[in-house]
This record gives C-alpha cells, sequence and structure tokens, in this order.
C-alpha cells in the first residue's frame, strides 16, 4: 500500500529521554524511531507496557518536545510547534471528557475555539453525535453516560474537528471485554468510511490486528518492525516480535546449506528450503505458529508426548513434549478429528510454507 | 548526551515563551512574588545585618531583659500550639470520629474565628475575665489578672485551633476507613486500632498543626498588644520601636529575630507534609467510617467540645452584647450609640475605606494563588519550586516584618538614573506621607501577599484531583493555554476559589500586623481602629467595630456563594439524578 502513497507524516530520527522519576539518572523512552505514515492509513503502535508508544504518540501531538528528531507535517517541520497549533485531535486512555460541560458542548469546544458561527457549529456537532449514535443525549454531562457513551463522545469531540490526523492512546482499555470488541469494529468502520488518517496505540495486539493497515512494533523505545498485520504474523522479524503476536513455536533446524537468500535445513525429519533472515544471523531457528503444528496418529513421524488438552469448541489446544522443548499446537475445527488425551504419544508434522526462520540471538 | 539537562530546560523555555500569554504571567509573576515579597524581606534582612547594627545583636541576644522577651515569644509560641492542636484534635475527633448530636454547630462554632477580627476575642476575654470582668469580678468576686501568658495563650489559642482543626479534620477524613476496618477484623480493640494505627498515621498531620500554630502565634500582634501587660514579645517590641521610637534599626534586629525561628518552622513543617503521604492514601476513602461508641469515650470528649463550644459562644455573644450596651458590665442600658460611631461617625471612613481595599484584593488574591498554582502544578519551568516557596513566605514571614520590609522599600521612590532617557520612577513611593494613592496600594498589595498563599495551596490541592489529561485534551482540541486556563480549569477548581476568595477577603478585613505601619491619614483601617478604642478603653466601640465587621465578611461570603458558585457543574449535573 506504500506505493502511491503521499506521506502525511514523517518522524525522523526521534528520541526522547526522561529524567528517572523519583531517582538519578534517565529514561530512554523514544529511541531513534524513524517512521512514515501515510495518507489516510490507520496505522497501530503495538508493544507491552513502558515500550514508548504513549510518548511517541505526545511527541506527535506536540505534548513533548523531542531532545533529537524532527516530526514533518507534509514536509514542514513541526517539531516545535505548540500542541494546540498543530492539526491533530488525540483521544486519551480515560477519555478526559469535560465534565462541567454537556455532551453538546464537549464536542462543541474545539469548533468554539477555532470561532466558527454558531450555525455552522451546531451543525457540524449534529452531525458528529448521528455518526457515533449519540443524538438525543446532547444535554446529559459526562458523568451521566456509560463507558461506552463516554468513549463515542471522546471519539466525536475529535472528529469532529476534521483533523489531518487523529491520534489515539488505547482508548478501548477502559471498556470491558464485549464492548471493547463493538467499539474496535465501529471505529474500523468509521475510520474505513471518513480515511482519516490514524495513529492508534495499544498493547493489545487482537485490536492491532483487527484495525491497522500497518503495525509498528515497539520494544524498549525502538521501532521492532513495521508490516501489515499479514506480514507481522507470518514473518516477524524478530523472536520477541513472533512472541509478542500471536504465539510461536521456536524449533531447532539442522543447516545443510546456503544458498543466496535461502537456507537447506531439515526439521522435524523433513527437509526443505525457505528465505534466510534478512539480519543475516548465524545460528538460525524456525518459527511456527501453533496452527501450523499438527498432531497425527503415525508411528513414522517424530513423536511427542501430550501434557495437556483443552478443548475450546472451535479448536483444540495442546501443550506437548518434543525432545527437551514443550510446543503449542492447535488443531482447528476438531470435529472430524481424534483428539489425543493427556498422556498419549503423536507423531508431529507441519505445513511447510508456515516455516519461517529467524535468527536464534535476535 | 552531556547537555541533557541543559537542553531539557532549554525546551522548557521554548514551550512557556511559544504561548505569549503564558510568558507574560510568569513574568509577571515572578514579579510579584520578586519585588513585592523577597525585596521587602531581603531589605529588613539587610537592614538588621548592616555593620551598625552588631551592637544591638549583642545587646538583644545577651542582656536578661531581651533574652526575657524573646523566651517569652517561644514559651507563648508552644504553649499555645500545645492547646490550639489539643483542642483541634478534639474538635476534628468529634466530628469523624463520633456519633454525637450538635456536630454541625460545634463545627460552625470551630469556623468562628476565621471571620473574626483580631482584638474581638481579647477584648472580649477583658471584660469577661479581667479585673473587673463581668464573670471574675461580677460572679465570683474576684480581682483576676488576666493580662499575660495566661490570657494571651487562651485568645490565641480561640483564635488558632482552628488552623489545627481543619488539618487534622481534613487528615483524618481522607484516612482509608477499610484500614479501621481491617484492623479492627484482626481483633484489635478500638483503642488499640486508635494508638496503633489511627494515632500513628495522624502523626505528621498533629506536628504540622503544631508547627502551623507555632509560626502564626509568634507572630501575633493584636493579642499581645491588647492582652500582654508586661508580658513583652518580639511583635509587640518590633511594634514599639517602629510606631513609639521611630527607630528603624532596632525594629529590624527584633525581626531578623523573629524571623529566624519563623522561617525554621515553616520549613520543618513543609518538610513533614512533603514527607508524609496519609493524606493520599486514597483518594477517595472506601468503606464507612468506624464510628466509636465507648460511652465513657463518647461522652466525656462530648463535653468537653461542648464547654469549650460554650466558652466561644460567651465570648462572641460577649462581643455582640457589648456592641449594644453602654459600658458592659458597668453601665448594662441599651444604645446604639456605638454603631451610631463606626456607620455614620468618625469610624466610617476606616469602614468604607477597608471594605473597598479588601473588595479589591479579593479578587486578585484569588485568581493570583490559582494561576500561580496552575504554573507550579502543571507547567515544567526552571525555579518551579522556588516560585511556590517564595509565595508562600507571604504568611509564613510575621506579618510585622512584611510591613517594615515595605517601609523600608516603598518609603522612598526607587528612582534610576538612565543613559538617554534620565531619572525613571522604577518603584513609586506607597508609604509614609504622599504616598501613592494615600498609602492605599501598598495596603492592597500586602492583603494581596498576605492571602496569595492560602489560595496557592488550595489551588495546588484542587488542581491535583484533576486529570492533566483534560486540560491536554482542551489544548490538543487547539485551545491555547489562557484559554484552556479560563474555561477548563477555573471552573474544575472553582470550589478552591470559592474558599480561596472568602479566605483572602476575611483575611483582609481582619489583618493587623501587616498594615499597622502603612496606615496613612488618608487611608484608615478598622483592625487599626479598632487597636486605636481598645487602648483608650472605648470598648464599645470596638465591639460594633468587630460586629459591623463580621457583618461585612458574612455578607461577602454570601455573595462570592451566589457570585462564584460553589460546584463545579459537574456534581451538579450528578446531583440532577438523571438515567
Ligand atoms: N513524564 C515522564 N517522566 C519520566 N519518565 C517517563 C515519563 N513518561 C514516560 N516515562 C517513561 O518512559 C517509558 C515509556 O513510557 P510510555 O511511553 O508511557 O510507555 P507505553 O505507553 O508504551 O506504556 C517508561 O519507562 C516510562 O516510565
Ligand atoms: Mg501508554
Amino acid at each position: 500500500m506504500n506505493e502511491g502513497q503521499t506521506v502525511r507524516l514523517r518522524l525522523d530520527h526521534l528520541t526522547k529521554i526522561f529524567p528517572q522519576r523519583g531517582g538519578k539518572g534517565n529514561v530512554v523512552a523514544v529511541d531513534d524511531v524513524t517512521l512514515d505514515i501515510y495518507s489516510g492509513e490507520f496505522i497501530t503502535l503495538l508493544g507491552p507496557s513502558g515500550c514508548g508508544k504513549t510518548t511517541t504518540l505526545r511527541l506527535i501531538a506536540g505534548f513533548e518536545l523531542p531532545n533529537q528528531g524532527q516530526i514533518l507535517l507534509e514536509g514542514q517541520d513541526i517539531t516545535h510547534q505548540p500542541p494546540n497549533k498543530r492539526d491533530m485531535a488525540l483521544v486519551f486512555q480515560n477519555y478526559a471528557l469535560f465534565p462541567h460541560l454537556t455532551v453538546y458542548r464537549n464536542v462543541a469546544y474545539g469548533l468554539e475555539t477555532r470561532g466558527l458561527p454558531a450555525r455552522t457549529i451546531r451543525e457540524r456537532v449534529g452531525e458528529v453525535l448521528a455518526l457515533v449514535g449519540l443524538e438525543g443525549l446532547e444535554d446529559r454531562r459526562p458523568n451521566q453516560l456509560s463507558g461506552g457513551q463516554q468513549q463515542r463522545v471522546a471519539l466525536a469531540r475529535c472528529l469532529v474537528m476534521q483533523p489531518r490526523i487523529l491520534l489515539f492512546d488505547e482508548p478501548l482499555s477502559n471498556l470491558d471485554a464485549k464492548l471493547r470488541v463493538q467499539m474496535r469494529s465501529e471505529i474500523h468502520a468509521l475510520q474505513r468510511r471518513l480515511h482519516i488518517t490514524s495513529i492508534y496505540v495499544t498493547h493489545d495486539q487482537t485490536e492491532a490486528m483487527a484495525l491497522s493497515d500497518r503495525i509498528v512494533v515497539m520494544n524498549g523505545g525502538r521501532i521492532e518492525q513495521v508490516g501489515s498485520p499479514p506480514e507481522i504474523y507470518r514473518c516477524p522479524s524478530t523472536r520477541f516480535v513472533a512472541d509478542f503476536i500471536g504465539r510461536a513455536n521456536f524449533l531447532p533446524i539442522e543447516l545443510t546449506a546456503r544458498q543466496g537468500e535461502t537456507a537447506a535445513f531439515h526439521l522435524l525429519g523433513q527437509s526443505l528450503r525457505a528465505p534466510l533472515p534478512a539480519s543475516g544471523a548465524e545460528n538460525l531457528v524456525a518459527m511456527l505458529r501453533p496452527e501450523a503444528l499438527m498432531l497425527r496418529d503415525d508411528p513414522d513421524l517424530p513423536q511427542v508426548q501430550i501434557i495437556q488438552t483443552m478443548y475450546l469448541g472451535s479448536e483444540v489446544e495442546y501443550v506437548v513434549q518434543h525432545e527437551d522443548q514443550r510446543l503449542i499446537v492447535v488443531e482447528h475445527d476438531p470435529r472430524n478429528r481424534r483428539i489425543f488425551a493427556e498422556g498419549e504419544r503423536a507423531g508431529v508434522t507441519f505445513v511447510p510454507e508456515a516455516v519461517h526462520l529467524l535468527g536464534d540471538g535476535a | 548526551m552531556q547537555n541533557f539537562a541543559l537542553q531539557r530546560q532549554v525546551n522548557q523555555f521554548r514551550r512557556i515563551f511559544q504561548d505569549p500569554v503564558l510568558a507574560i504571567a510568569l513574568l509577571g509573576v515572578s514579579l510579584f512574588v520578586f519585588i513585592l515579597i523577597l525585596l521587602p524581606l531581603f531589605s529588613v534582612i539587610g537592614e538588621s545585618l548592616s555593620p551598625k547594627n552588631a551592637p544591638l545583636f549583642q545587646r538583644y541576644l545577651t542582656e536578661p531583659i531581651y533574652q526575657n522577651i524573646i523566651l517569652n515569644t517561644l514559651v507563648l509560641g508552644v504553649l499555645t500550639a500545645a492547646v490550639s492542636t489539643a483542642v483541634g484534635f478534639l474538635f476534628a475527633f468529634v466530628q469523624v470520629k463520633l456519633d454525637v448530636p450538635f456536630k454541625r454547630l460545634m463545627h460552625i462554632l470551630a469556623l468562628i474565628p476565621i471571620i473574626s477580627p483580631p482584638f474581638a476575642v481579647a477584648t472580649a476575654i477583658i471584660v469577661l475575665f479581667g479585673r473587673n470582668g463581668v464573670i471574675t469580678r461580677g460572679v465570683f468576686g474576684v480581682r483576676f489578672d488576666i493580662y499575660g501568658l495566661f490570657g494571651l495563650t487562651l485568645a490565641l489559642s480561640l483564635s488558632l485551633f482552628t488552623v489545627a482543626y481543619l488539618t487534622l479534620r481534613g487528615m483524618m477524613q481522607a484516612l482509608d476507613p477499610a484500614l479501621d476496618e481491617a484492623a479492627t477484623n484482626l481483633g484489635a480493640g478500638k483503642w488499640r486500632v486508635f494508638r496503633t494505627v489511627t494515632l500513628p498515621m495522624l502523626l505528621p498531620g498533629i506536628a504540622s498543626a503544631f508547627l502551623l500554630v507555632f509560626v502564626e502565634a509568634i507572630a501575633d500582634l493584636g493579642n499581645p498588644l491588647v492582652l500582654g501587660g508586661n508580658f513583652e514579645v518580639l511583635a509587640t517590641r518590633i511594634y514599639i520601636s517602629i510606631i513609639g521610637l521611630y527607630d528603624t534599626s532596632s525594629a529590624a534586629v527584633f525581626s531578623l529575630i523573629l524571623l529566624v525561628p519563623s522561617l525554621l518552622v515553616f520549613i520543618l513543617q513543609n518538610y513533614i507534609i512533603s514527607r508524609s503521604n496519609v493524606v493520599s492514601v486514597t483518594g477517595k476513602p472506601s468503606g464507612t467510617p468506624q464510628y466509636i461508641h465507648a460511652p465513657l469515650v463518647r461522652w466525656t470528649l462530648f463535653g468537653l467540645c461542648m464547654a469549650i463550644c460554650l466558652l466561644i459562644a460567651l465570648i462572641y455573644g460577649t462581643i455582640v452584647l457589648g456592641a449594644f450596651v453602654e459600658v458592659l458590665g458597668v453601665n448594662n442600658n441599651f444604645t446604639l450609640r456605638h454603631f451610631d460611631f463606626v456607620l455614620n461617625g468618625l469610624g466610617s471612613k476606616a469602614m468604607w475605606d477597608t471594605t473597598r481595599l479588601s473588595i479589591i484584593s479579593t479578587p486578585v488574591a484569588g485568581l493570583l494563588g490559582m494561576l500561580i498554582a496552575f504554573l507550579v502544578v502543571r507547567k515544567e519551568f526552571f525555579g518551579r519550586a522556588a516560585l511556590d516557596f517564595a509565595t508562600m513566605l507571604g504568611i509564613a514571614v510575621p506579618g510585622t516584618i512584611i510591613g517594615i520590609g515595605f517601609l523600608l522599600v516603598f518609603n522612598t521612590p526607587t528612582v534610576w538614573e538612565l543613559p538617554f532617557f534620565g531619572p525613571v520612577t522604577v518603584l513609586p513611593k506607597l508609604t509614609g506621607g504622599q504616598a501613592m494613592f494615600g498609602g492605599a496600594l501598598a495596603i492592597v498589595i500586602v492583603y494581596v501577599i498576605r492571602s496569595v498563599p492560602t489560595a496557592l495551596r488550595a489551588g495546588v490541592a484542587a488542581l491535583t484531583q484533576i486529570d492533566p489529561a483534560i486540560e491536554e485534551a482542551s489544548v490538543s482540541l487547539g485551545a491555547d493555554n489562557a484559554r484552556t486556563f479560563r474555561r477548563i480549569t477555573l471552573p474544575l477548581i472553582r470550589p478552591a476559589l470559592l474558599a480561596s476568595l472568602i479566605f483572602a477577603f476575611a483575611r483582609s478585613m481582619t489583618t493587623i500586623s501587616a498594615i499597622v505601619f502603612l496606615t496613612t491619614p488618608q487611608t484608615r483601617i478598622m483592625t487599626q481602629q479598632i487597636l486605636n478604642e481598645v487602648e483608650n478603653v472605648r470598648y464599645g466601640n470596638a465591639f460594633a467595630y468587630c460586629v459591623i465587621l463580621i457583618l461585612i465578611v458574612l455578607t461577602a461570603i454570601g455573595v462570592l456563594y451566589l457570585g462564584v458558585g460553589s460546584t463545579t457543574g459537574a456534581e451538579r449535573a450528578f446531583q440532577g439524578g438523571a438515567r
């Protein structure tokens, strides 16, 4: 999707250092982050808590100033522009609604600040409230709304500004599981409809996969990998990414040859070829997603011992012992298959195309 | 990243100067603190430390008569602090931990001293318990000498226990009741819970209340002037040095001697508060507070509390009654003569002047306090802690010393000889004869200085309860700092603003020590007129002044409640129910 797209926002070697809270020394919250964000795309910053997602977002919004690097909005340097001058709107983690203003006044606030005529404001607020399904609640105050409704007000307040970039900081993390899934799909539908360039921060990989055009996986202030959800899932570039996005088994391989960009090797008794990782690492391991492994009643296959069996309806999840390693195996749609009991032995095999090689250390 | 710290500061200043309104606000606040608080203070210190005053120090610190004055001051401070803290604790404990009748009434009686003028209590005590006291002489037939340490401790404690009460009540309410519950569930008896859980948690609060009262007690001028008798303290010495002897040097030296314990104790108090996190255990206490039901404890404490309430009621009753009779206890005929004097006679100018100046200073102090709180809590800049501390000096430094500082700095205009421009008046003459606005400006400034610290603390407390993301949301939606402060911050801290305005007005109307050197024939101040009447034993006039003053303050409180509103709007909706 990168071809033919214009760059909306460019982060150029951004670094942000904080003095340690209540102590000596410094924390490098964002470490040399470089990233292009294209017009109209939905990009997610994903990573464990404390990896610098919020800080990156706040740098973009202008609430923090970087120690190094530049931020360019449509080619224009906005690194030091104050946040209120940036044509962006931020949906906060805990909504940060104005508790003393009604829903209507909350949503109208930004337009009033711009000094638009009252009629225009009324029209636009009305449209946006309809868009997020809040008609009829104009006169409520935030503390008279449910969590989901508050979330919608927070969203409407930003949407009404028609910002060039919409920023989200874990907006769904305060909702209960069911509402989270529902709001997720609403945000998805809205964004696809309005094509607002969106930068979304979350630590929830399902949320990231569901919403994003591209995912930026962060770790310790650095970018680990950027890619579309399938790219990230199928071809993680590091063990960290493989582990963080979904679940992964790492199996040792017997390398037989390296030819250009591919490697030939043995894995679980089969010989196969796969592309070498870009990093050019020495020691290689094979990453296999749990659903790429299969258990068969076949004594010719490498044998494993079933440690645990969990029947989940749409799938069965096994923990199995293979030599000195525990593996996770997921069998989808187990209706027509035999379900192995704990303590039984089974043969293990895999989908060859799903094998992805990684540097061992990375 | 060697220059990381430097870079951070550059960035902070870049942020502030990007927003001209913010930059101007910060600059203005800094100038306010520097010129109006620090400069007078440093002048007093500088004057007292000038070499020609070395012999004075020598004398005051070694001669027994002066050592006595210093000792008196400290003894009075410690006694008052001990009594006030005990009484404050009692009142707070009864409010929070006991289920007894008249709690609302006790609360209101405990708050009265805030709006009562100085001298009111002291004068009533003289009338009730003095040599010709209505009670001592009239009821018991003894000629009791109330002047001196005993009377002073009584009068000061009755005025200052409110400080301890409010501090301790806040802390007791903030204590998580779940904590008590947990301890009780573990099998600890109520008394043990109190001793092993509640009391240790309250210790910082008790210490802090004690120290706060101490600072106020050693700075007090009004009570020792009226009730001191032969018991001299530093504040009265300073007063006499200036008013009686026109001796700025010895006044400055006494000031420094008084300043040292004041500041040390103030810093110690701040340190204790900053170290204890009792108040912030939980924002919202969960569970229901556990009342103490043991009848002996309950009714003893209740009885004690009611006895003190009765005393307070007696004193304020005396003030009101005394204003309506010829000479209370001597000639009890009803008269409106005293009110006529205050409202229509010679006294009316003071009433109008004081009210007018307080009305001017109140909004300035309230808004300035909120603004400084906003800067201190929400903005990062070099010298943030210093700004907070320097602002607090406005109340930590005894009023008399601020008054002398103003005399030293503003009695002559400061003129700079600039190239090209010639002489330019940088600081005008604000005090003494031919002062700007007849000295009124200096008085307004002092009112503001004395009220801003309370407003600052109230503002800081309110702001730390508000998620900064709410203000950031406003900025993110395009509002600059000024609009965010006006439209979001200020409405959300409205209760703190209201409290600050009420307090500022009450304090301005009742302050004496800081303005006693600054009044001029053109600008009369009620508290000083009251002192005048008391010194001339025209208690009736003094009481009438007190009653009028209290009525003015009560009216102002009503007006402020209506005008400012006591809620943020967020609660109003909540009470409105809905859903
Ligand atoms: N204002 C701050 N002062 C000091 N350290 C901070 C500040 N903000 C964030 N940090 C630190 O920077 C790191 C990244 O934080 P953050 O961006 O909030 O992570 P995330 O949003 O990914 O959980 C953390 O170690 C955090 O403690
Ligand atoms: Mg975060």
